[in-house]
């Protein structure tokens, strides 16, 4: 049981991050805050989960990374999704869908 | 304004020398927390020491482990697992060649037992060769480290484990003699069969590291 509320938990915030990037570029602070806010602070990344996130996600090419110097002079790490991204998160969407289908026709959880 | 590439350097040395680009990184992040502390109203002190409790005490452990984590695990099998797996079959290549030569009679004498110094002086080998296929296979240098490092891993494992279980069971039959021996036995075969070939393969480790970039620098 523990294998698999780790898998959801990686699964579900991988999606959500592939999700946000598909929109526009962000960097990883960004990312965190958008993901808490659209959320309602129920997802919430600490930067011990997010940015390991970040660098599997770049080491599948699912994102790429690339310093930008901000018009204040800062650099920031922007991440975007890349073409394999855009074909992984539709898969990442189909299979929570099917996920959530199944979970409904057991629990009923929209009628609850 | 804190300089927060320096603070994530003092309170993150490991992350600061295996990944520069990753402390700059989480700098630019906790510059960004920082701020947004204070623009909901934060003074600089509470701000600071919010902003800085994400990668203090507990925090910044669970940061280096789950860095180091990632780095290892991605693509385990190629980049560390098949690449020790060739040091360890090198390591005990050569362990057996010097027996069947008897070479091995050639060890030097140390806390009333014998260390194989040939095989130490061959190590370097073994650990060049699982960092170069590691590198081959795309490892990250973590696990490349780790690659090399593999044999003397495995043998530390089951040395503690030998250990622990041995310690047990003479605490159950009250043998105290195998519980000295034990004790005994531990303080040569890890420095002799773990940490001194561990030093030695990195070595070999660190020498194709250098030559690689080498080579590839001058192609």
């Amino acid at each position: 049981m523990a294998s698999v509320d780790a898998q959801i938990k990686r699964g579900s915030a991988e999606l959500a991050v592939l999700a946000l990037l598909a929109e526009h570029s962000l960097h990883g602070y960004e990312i965190a805050k958008q993901i808490e806010a659209q959320t309602g602070g129920v997802l919430r990344f600490d930067m011990g989960s997010l940015y390991p996130m970040l660098h599997r996600l770049e080491r599948k090419s699912w994102v790429k990374a690339e310093w930008q110097t901000l018009p204040n002079g800062r650099r920031r790490r922007y991440y975007r999704l890349t073409a394999s991204g855009r074909k992984q998160i539709a898969q990442l969407r189909a299979q929570w869908r099917a996920f959530f289908q199944a979970l409904e026709s057991v629990t009923r959880f929209q009628n609850a | 304004m804190p300089d927060w590439k320096q603070i994530v350097r003092r309170n993150l040395p490991i992350l600061t020398v295996y990944s520069p680009e990753f402390t700059e990184e989480l700098a630019a992040h906790l510059e960004d927390s920082y701020e947004a502390a204070l623009g909901q109203g934060s003074s600089a002190e509470a701000a600071f020491q919010q902003t800085i409790g994400q990668i203090e005490g507990r925090c910044g452990v669970w940061l280096v482990m789950r860095f180091l984590q990632e780095e290892l695990m991605a693509g385990f099998i190629r980049g560390v697992a098949l690449p020790g797996l060739l040091t360890s079959a090198a390591a005990c290549f050569f362990y057996r060649v010097l027996e069947l030569d008897h070479i091995q009679h050639k060890v030097i004498w140390l806390l009333g037992g014998q260390l194989p110094l040939w095989w130490w002086c061959l190590l370097p080998i073994c650990g060049a060769l699982g960092a170069l296929l590691s590198r081959r296979n795309g490892g990250s240098r973590l696990q490349r480290i780790a690659a090399s490092l593999l044999p003397s891993w495995v043998k530390g494992t089951f040395i503690l484990l030998m250990f622990v279980v041995g310690f047990t069971l003479s605490g159950l039959v009250n043998d105290y003699q195998l519980v000295s021996t034990r004790l005994e036995s531990l303080g040569l075969v890890p420095p002799g069969f773990v940490i001194i070939p561990a030093a030695f393969s990195l070595l070999g480790a660190g020498i194709a590291e250098v030559s690689t970039k080498k080579f590839r620098r001058l192609a």
